[in-house]
């Protein structure tokens, strides 16, 4: 064959794997649903923390600082981004301390003696209303007069605005030029986005948003914008995670390339060997489209990961090619002991699909599909693109020498078995924990924004994301009620420093029972006028000025009580609609907490309301599932490690044989164990998908070691296969293990470890006689 | 209250232009003349005259502006509040205790005021002309200064601010509001002279503000 039809193969090969890729990119939703990726939830809470997380009050929450200004700058700043949050369709609400809640409230206007507490207390006879007119007298002198004139007409006991201070957090801060501003005289604002929390690309579109509207207000570029809050981190942590990446990505790319010029001294494996790898990737995405639609991007990383193995096969084929023979007859020799890898990989990561866990599924779906496609590639389209060798790996100056030294080193019987003890001895004994339950320990934010975070949520009294009140009833109207009865008993809690302070459902809207009981108080028109006449006498207030508000209280006299769709309805909505959720049969209220600064002192209200109120922390509930996770994982991980012996045991047709490719694998990875635990690092999933890639790797190092093949050019070829591969997995892996980010480090870590025990372990392991012959 | 910090500057522009009977220049000879060195203080007599009462109230206490944007409100009779306005926020408080606290930005009228204060006691003409016009009558024995909103959320509530003054010192202050409500308050020797009446008529209180010698 000419080598412009394999150009043009080649090229037509690139140009399919882009196609498809592209068409998989169109159609593929990498989500951030949790929910693609843990285990079902068994408890209600777990259930609770997967509806809602990320949606659920406060988790949106972006908290906003700017500073670097004069404070009039500043707070024409804040007024600007105030402004232009409030057009922005990403936001749901935004907060400096100059919006008027009293308008916000005036949508509820009909309704404000339903909704404000003054009926529970005061009934509207001539004392209350007296007392009320006076102190209107005297508001009408005060500076801001202006203000409470429009309502004094309609609203004489000026009930909205104390609505308005009802719904107002308890704690706010120092306003400065009608803005909020901290102690350290940053203006101070509050957004929330309409996105979860917990979905960082529609958290990284907000914030985008954000500071482009901050960019383009005057004055923008001498001040200082910090945003802070869940969604931030996220977009940090994975923006972080991705500079990384790439920057070792380049870095590795460089030196693979390096690389395979000195091993191969050829530039053909170059532009070949990433197809096949590639091919499996786009086939393993295309499959995840078809079969689910959407794939965690937890899973497509692990799934990547995993696929790694898949590098090795291109590498064996240009180690294993020989001048004059065709590179299809080299691949057709290969292709057994290939086949036994790949088909017992895949086997094993049948165990997967078994799991039950979608998260788990997809990895299986991607990792086999991508696996075989890889494998099939690599076998039947690979030898159209590649040239007839013109060199032979076997005669590799100094190969010959290698081979010598690893076949004169002493392999003494029973030193396995004394490792494999001493191993086992270090990782049950180690001290430390064995397992990081936290996932956000893996893209940990830096101690400063952590700090900063919890000032700036201090100041200006923002919720607690940790913590939430749960509330559980069978009804709405049910969760109302229970949390009306609740908020004195949190008064009493805040009263006891258990915690700062705290938002409940009923704040918003009070159940039906309390605003018929407030409706039952209203007086009607005719004792209303009398009591009103008697209140007004002596005070020069018109007569007849206040008839608005004896017609708008005979209107709330026959109002249908308000209910929480018609409340979601109105601009507070949103505030109701995050604490109030159906949730199976029953119906969930969520009270938020700031400042908890005693968790127990919760445990007294659960008890007494068996368990229909409660404390949840988010933080337990999601360590709860990553166990649950784990889990699953471990028990797939066993039953994968039983099939692969299975699988091994029956390609090889020798139980003797196949230890010999098991038994190095298995001691190996204990080996990768005893370094973690010894150096105190905790175990996450991504160790464990690590290990599992290890593993794969090894699985090849062995076979091949182990293969017979009675040709010493034979033997220096597969030697030649596994350096090429043992190196360049160490160059992306060992780099990847001096990273900042804890997660890429767990990754690069472990399969470094793993890749340099299995290959040392494979060689020393290997039956005896195998490479003691003579070069 | 950048708002008002640029105002003085345009006193001399804009009399010409916004009054057929303005007196080019004497704006700036009558601020000159009245500039005082802060904390300045005054006894006051504040008559409301509101559309939802039948007769005017009528308060009495002391000012004092601190300086720059801070002013003090302190009322005596016929009850004891404490109004405090300082960095663009007014502070509220009343003999039983409740702290009110709203954003200078939505009372206008307070607003006006302490920018008619700044001009008048501090000379600091720019930081009244973001947001009004002024203009001045008279002669500098017996003048009449005009301060009128440009536009926006202030003119939407709020009219004209006028003071009438003699010499160096200002005695009345006139707020006429968008919804024809309107008060005037007496400071300096009017208001030590006091009322007349437990009620003065609107008409009869600013006559006595503009001619009584």
């Amino acid at each position: 064959m000419s080598n412009r039809a394999r150009v043009a193969i080649w090229f037509a090969w690139l140009v399919v794997i882009a196609a498809i890729g592209w068409g998989v990119a169109l159609h593929l939703r990498i989500s951030s649903d949790l929910r693609d990726f843990v285990p079902p939830a068994r408890t209600a809470d777990q259930k609770l923390l997967l509806d809602e997380i990320g949606k659920g009050p406060g988790s949106r929450l972006l908290l906003l600082a700017i500073s670097g200004a004069p404070r009039a700058q500043l707070a024409d700043l804040s007024r600007g981004l105030d402004d232009a949050l409030a057009h922005d369709p990403a936001f749901a609400r935004v907060a400096n301390g100059a919006n008027d809640l009293a308008d916000v409230a005036s949508d509820l206007l009909p309704y404000r003696y339903l909704l404000s507490p003054t009926l529970d207390t005061q009934r509207f006879d001539a004392a209350y209303l007296r007392e009320q007119l006076q102190q209107r007298i005297e508001d009408l002198s005060s500076p801001a007069a202006s203000m409470l004139e429009p309502w004094l007409r309609r609203d004489p006991t000026l009930e909205t605005l104390k609505l308005a201070q009802h719904w107002t957090p308890p704690h706010q801060p120092e306003l400065i030029d009608g803005v909020w501003f901290s102690d350290r005289g940053e203006a101070l604002l509050v957004a929330e986005t309409r996105a979860a929390g917990f979905d960082p690309g529609a958290q990284a579109a907000a914030i985008a948003s954000l500071q482009k509207h901050f960019a383009a207000l005057p004055g923008a570029a001498k001040a200082r914008l910090v945003i802070s809050g869940p969604g931030w981190f996220g977009v940090q942590a994975s923006r972080h995670t991705r500079a990384e990446a790439d920057r070792f990505g380049a870095i590795t790319t460089i030196g693979f390339v390096l690389m395979l010029l000195l091993a191969y001294r050829s530039a053909v494996p170059i532009v070949v060997t990433a197809l096949p790898l590639l091919s499996g990737a786009v086939a393993g995405f295309a499959l995840l489209a078809l079969i689910f639609g959407h794939a965690h991007g937890i899973t497509v990383a692990f799934g990547f990961t995993l696929l790694g193995v898949a590098q090795e096969y291109p590498l064996r084929v240009f180690s294993h090619r020989r001048i004059g023979v065709e590179t299809s007859r080299c691949v057709r020799e290969l292709w057994p002991l290939l086949a036994t890898a790949i088909v017992s990989v895949c086997i094993a990561y049948l165990a997967f699909f078994a799991s039950g866990v979608a998260g788990l599924q997809q990895l299986a779906v991607f990792t086999i599909g991508g696996l075989v496609v890889a494998g099939a590639c690599t076998r039947w389209l690979l030898p159209w693109v590649v040239p007839p060798a013109r060199r032979d790996m076997a005669a590799t100056p100094g190969l010959a020498r290698a081979w010598h030294f690893l076949a004169q080193l002493p392999r003494p019987h029973w030193l396995p078995w004394l490792v494999a003890a001493a191993g086992v001895v270090v990782v049950v004994f180690a001290p430390g924990k064995v397992w990081q339950n936290d996932l956000s320990a893996l893209t940990p934010i830096p101690q400063a924004e952590l700090q900063r975070d919890a000032r700036l949520r201090a100041e200006l009294g923002a919720p607690d994301v940790r913590y939430l009140l749960v509330l559980r009833a069978p009804t709405a109207e049910g969760v109302l009620a229970l949390s009306e009865r609740m908020a004195p008993r949190m008064d009493h809690l805040v009263a006891q420093h258990a915690l700062d302070g705290f938002e409940l459902p009923s704040r918003f809207l009070p159940s039906i029972a309390t605003q018929r009981a407030r409706q039952a108080k209203l007086p009607d028109a005719a004792d209303l006028q009398s009591a009103l006449q008697q209140a007004m006498q002596g005070l020069p207030f018109r007569a007849g000025v206040f008839a608005p508000f004896i017609a708008d209280v005979e209107a709330a006299r026959k109002l249908p009580p308000l209910t929480p769709g018609a409340f979601e309805r109105s601009p507070l909505g949103a505030r109701l609609e995050s604490m109030l959720v159906r949730q199976g049969d029953g119906w969930a209220g969520l009270g938020t907490l700031s400042g908890v600064n005693d968790p127990t002192a919760f445990d007294a209200l659960a008890g007494g309301t068996n368990g229909a109120v409660h404390l949840l922390d988010l933080k337990a509930s999601t360590e709860s599932l990553i166990i649950a996770y784990r889990h699953r994982i471990l028990v797939a991980l066993g039953i994968a490690a039983l099939l692969l012996c299975i699988a091994v045991t029956l390609a090889l047709r020798s139980p003797r044989r196949a230890s010999h490719v098991l038994g190095p694998m298995t001691l190996a990875t204990l080996l990768v164990l005893v370094v973690l635990r010894a150096c105190g690092i905790p175990l996450s999933l991504f160790h464990l998908v690590s290990l599992t890639l290890a593993a794969g790797l090894g699985l090849h190092y062995a076979l091949f070691f182990e293969r017979r093949t009675g040709d010493e050019r034979e033997d220096l070829r597969t030697l030649h296969a596994t350096l090429v591969c043992v190196a360049s997995a160490l160059l992306v892996f060992g780099v990847l293990a001096l990273s900042s980010v804890p997660v890429l480090r767990a990754i690069g870590l472990t399969v470094a470890l793993g890749v340099a025990f299995h290959f040392t372990l494979s060689v020393l392991m290997a039956p005896a006689g195998h490479l003691r012959r003579e070069p | 209250m950048r708002a008002f910090r640029e105002a003085l500057a345009a006193l001399a522009l804009t009399t010409t232009a916004t009054s057929a009977f303005a007196v080019p220049g004497l704006a700036e000879s009558l601020l000159a003349g009245m500039a005082k060195t802060p904390p300045v203080s005054t006894p006051f007599v504040l008559v409301s005259y509101r559309g939802v009462l039948d007769r005017p109230l009528v308060v009495s206490g002391n000012l004092r502006w601190l300086g720059g944007d801070r002013m003090e409100r302190d009322i005596d009779k016929p009850f004891k509040e404490t109004a405090t306005i300082a960095e663009g926020t007014i502070t509220v408080r009343r003999g039983r205790g409740a702290v009110q606290q709203m954003p200078l930005a939505r009372a206008p009228q307070a607003g006006a005021m302490l920018a008619g204060f700044r001009a008048l006691l501090g000379g600091d003409v720019p930081a009244l002309q973001k947001d009004f016009a002024l203009s001045a009558q008279g002669s500098t024995a017996h003048w009449v200064i005009t301060l009128t909103p440009h536009a926006g959320a202030i003119k939407r509530q709020l009219t004209s601010l006028v003071i009438d003054g003699r010499d160096h010192e200002p005695r009345c202050l006139t707020m006429t509001d968008a919804n024809g409500d309107s008060s005037i308050t007496l400071v300096g020797a009017m208001a030590e002279q006091g009322l007349r009446s437990s009620a003065p008529l609107e008409s009869a209180l600013a006559a006595r503000c503009r001619n009584n010698p």
